[in-house]
């Protein structure tokens, strides 16, 4: 009989490198799995931190998740992935070519058989052993699950990296308000950081504020960004430090959002979109009604557009639904109420005048050379205010009808005179048409009128 | 004994059957491989294809006894198990047992689909307990022992099917196969001229001793766990039972009616290390389980009605059935 082998040499000693090496490379799998996309999610919630979209504790709480969620991943796949001795004692099998030598000697246990045929088996496999290198036979390969994590990572990273700014502004512009708010009233607790604390506090209502320009707000944010970063390095105390250094990540991202705000309205301005089409009308309309068409919804629209201009939604503000529709029906129906001041025959040369200057464009155009349109105001400055002068509307208004035969006859070209004597005529058929609306009775019910179709789309 | 003698002794053996039966090298060593586990073989072919001639060399070869019973059908259990006769021995009348052929260490059992049950159950008990009993009086049969049955699959009438019990008990059902034209150019050069080969004895007259010890060596053949639960799952996939929500859907369910006993998955394990033996292995490998489930399984797997008008056999059945089991 020969020999038993040396420790060194005892394939037993082989199966479990094999096994250890394979159960390292299932780790190895695993985490390159899995570590992506944990580290793209710690990537993420960073950047959520820095825009001022997480607290500094759900932060940490998140990130904690996340990492251990990872290291649950990372486990559930292993566990099954890392070989028993006997799948490494197989695959030895296999590679040498053994006929389950290896497996047997792996899984066989000792006291059940012989001595003899164990040191025989021992023998046997040894000389199988000789045929197997492990760094040869067994050489880690990266699997493509690893590469498509990596890859798919790294793209939500740069997706969420370009997406956050653009996002950060119109997803929730309340949060920075918030994180503001907090951090000042942190502040205002703390002896050296009262002053900042109360400018916080103060900037945080006044985002709150749409009535105050972007440009400002803006402004004022880089304002005490800077004081807070010039008190950031006088300051010695780390907590003190730490908050400062919040309150200026804060601040920027108030800044990233008031620009991106500026921005969108400029591309307003640039005339695309719905809105834009919707103010140019708007201010079309508007014209038309002061050359005298007195087109109500000219100026309703037009007021319209300007609460757009200063960055308002249609719905901006939630608390008074239906209040601006009604202001601006109001407005319309003043529009269209005579001026009780003048005398009845100038009224009547008014009335004259505009009427043809609602029926006729170039009538209209004369008017509107003579009154030249108010730049810079809102329409609803239009209207004299108490004390300004006298009581009432500055032009009042008439809705002019416009007859489908008139309509018919402008599609034919008939001469203006022609059209003057049949629109002449058909105002004396449909003489309701051209009646002075009610005088305005100051808490009458509004009159219900609906929204014009091209508008609703805008203000929903 | 070692291992190595074992396989010397197993190949002298093998080589000695094939001077007188040409080709059939697997059903050679599987009958080998079922006597030295200790198990009965059940031959299955039609008729002149050399089955009695190989159990008469095998039992030359051994050295061992060898008794052949024609089984028909008006064979008697006595005929074959013996019977007490009035003996004059000394002026003195008294009963003696005179033995049947059953006692012998190698037993051709030939044709035994033709005996009546009475019959062959006679020769149930002698399979499986190694003893009959006869009068109330029981008899070791001789050691080792072993029953070679043959029987005809066709000219089925006048015959009865051995029940699924009988069947149980043989180790290995082999399937005798037509020679091919090489082989059978080779029987009639054999056969026909004036030279006639003949096994030689490998084994000295009667040597159980030796016999045994090669029967104790096989059984110390070291078997892997992982292989173990191989075999346990091959046998309990023939179970229609286990095809119900089981890991493994096989035809089982369609085309089998009963599945292999526990005396199967026996049989696997211990003719796949007579198989390692004989390779000169002393631990079983897949492989050798492989080799021998169909001859361990085939006449344990009942079919049912459907299988049978489809003309599915039960090896049909285990192929799939192997197919379908992981090792792993």
């Amino acid at each position: 009989m020969q020999s038993e082998p040396d420790e060194g040499e005892r394939p037993e000693k082989l199966i479990d490198r094999l096994a250890a090496k394979l159960r390292h490379q299932a780790l190895l799998d695993s985490l390159l799995i899995f570590s992506p996309p944990v580290g793209a999610a710690i990537y993420i919630i960073a950047v959520l931190f820095g825009a001022a979209w997480l607290g500094q504790i759900p932060m940490l709480v998140s990130a904690a998740l996340v990492m251990v969620l990872g290291c649950f991943a990372v486990v559930l796949r292993y566990r099954p992935a890392a070989p028993s001795v006997s799948a490494a004692a197989q695959l030895l099998d296999r590679q040498a070519a053994a006929k389950d030598h290896f497996l047997t000697l792996a899984t066989v246990k000792p006291a059940d058989w012989p001595a003899s045929f164990l040191s025989r088996l021992r023998r046997e496999t040894s000389g199988f052993s000789h045929r197997v290198e492990l760094k040869r036979d067994f050489p880690y390969r990266l699997k493509s699950s690893a590469y498509w994590s990596f890859g798919l990572s790294l793209l939500a990273a740069i997706l969420i990296s370009f997406l956050l700014p653009l996002t950060a502004s119109v997803a929730r512009p309340g949060v920075l308000q918030d994180r503001l708010r907090a951090l000042g009233q942190e502040m205002a607790l703390k002896p050296g950081l009262k002053k900042v604390g109360k400018d916080l506090l103060a900037l945080a209502a006044k985002l709150d504020e749409p009535k105050i320009p972007r440009e400002e707000k803006q402004a004022q944010a880089q304002e005490l960004k800077k004081e807070i970063e010039e008190q950031q390095k006088k300051e010695e105390q780390k907590d003190n430090r730490d908050l400062l250094s919040q309150a200026a990540s804060a601040l920027e991202g108030v800044e990233q959002q008031q620009a991106v705000g500026q921005e969108r309205k400029d591309e307003q301005k640039g005339g695309g979109g719905i809105q834009s089409d919707v103010r140019q009308q708007g201010q079309g309309k508007s014209e038309q009604s002061q050359g005298g068409s007195g087109d109500s919804k000219g100026d309703s629209s037009a007021q319209l557009s300007t609460e757009l201009q200063q960055g308002k939604t249609a719905q901006g503000n939630p608390k008074e639904p239906g209040s601006e529709k009604n202001q601006q029906q109001g407005d319309a129906k003043q529009d269209n109420q005579p001026d009780p001041s003048r005398s009845g025959k100038e009224q009547n040369k008014e009335q004259m005048g505009k009427t043809e200057g609602g029926s006729k464009d170039g009538a209209g155009k004369e008017k509107s050379s003579e009154e030249p349109p108010p730049q810079g105001v809102s329409p609803a400055e239009r209207f004299y205010k108490g004390g300004e002068g006298k009581e009432g509307i500055k032009n009042a208004r008439y809705v002019t009808v416009q007859l489908p035969e008139e309509i018919a006859a402008e599609g034919k070209g008939e001469s203006r005179a022609t059209k003057e004597s049949k629109g002449s005529r058909a105002r004396t058929q449909v003489p309701v048409s051209n009646v002075p609306l009610p005088a305005h009775v100051p808490n009458a019910p509004s009159e219900k009128q609906q929204v014009p179709i091209e508008y609703r789309g805008v203000i929903r | 004994m070692e291992p190595e003698q074992f396989r010397e002794i197993f190949k002298r053996l093998q080589t000695e059957v094939q001077k007188v039966i040409v080709g059939h090298d697997d059903l050679i060593r599987k009958v080998l491989v079922a006597f030295f586990a200790g198990g009965h073989v059940l031959l299955e072919g039609v008729p002149g294809l050399g089955k009695t001639l190989l159990v008469k060399s095998l039992s030359r070869a051994l050295g061992m006894s060898f008794k052949r019973i024609q089984f028909t059908p008006d064979l008697m259990p006595s005929d074959i198990v013996g019977t007490e006769v009035l003996t004059d021995t000394s002026g003195r009348r008294e009963f003696q047992f005179k033995q049947g052929p059953i006692f012998a260490h190698v037993v051709l059992a030939d044709e035994i689909n033709r005996a009546t049950p009475k019959t062959q159950s006679a020769v149930l008990e002698a399979m499986e307990e190694k003893q009959v009993t006869v009068f109330g009086e029981s008899h070791i049969l001789a050691s080792p022992f072993i029953v070679l049955a043959t029987q005809n699959p066709i000219e089925l009438e006048g015959t009865y099917p051995l029940p699924e019990a009988q069947l149980d008990r043989f180790f290995f059902k082999l399937l005798v196969a037509p020679p091919a034209p090489a082989e059978l150019r080779e029987i009639l050069k054999r056969t026909t001229g004036i030279e006639s080969g003949d096994a030689t004895k490998v084994l000295p007259d009667d040597d159980s001793g030796t016999v045994n010890e090669m029967k104790y060596l096989l059984r110390q053949v070291m078997i892997a766990p992982p292989i173990e639960d191989y075999v346990v799952r091959l046998v309990h996939a023939t179970q229609a039972e286990a095809q119900n929500g089981g890991p493994v859907q096989t035809s089982v369910k369609q085309y089998i009616r009963f599945g292999s006993s526990p005396r199967g998955a026996q049989s696997i394990i211990l003719g796949a290390k007579g198989n390692a033996l004989a390779e000169g292995r002393v631990h079983v490998s897949y492989e050798d389980v492989e080799k021998v489930i169909f001859p361990a399984l085939r006449h344990r797997l009942i079919l049912n009605f459907q299988a049978e008008a489809e003309n599915i056999s039960a090896d049909q059945v285990l192929a799939d059935v192997i197919k379908k089991v992981p090792r792993n």
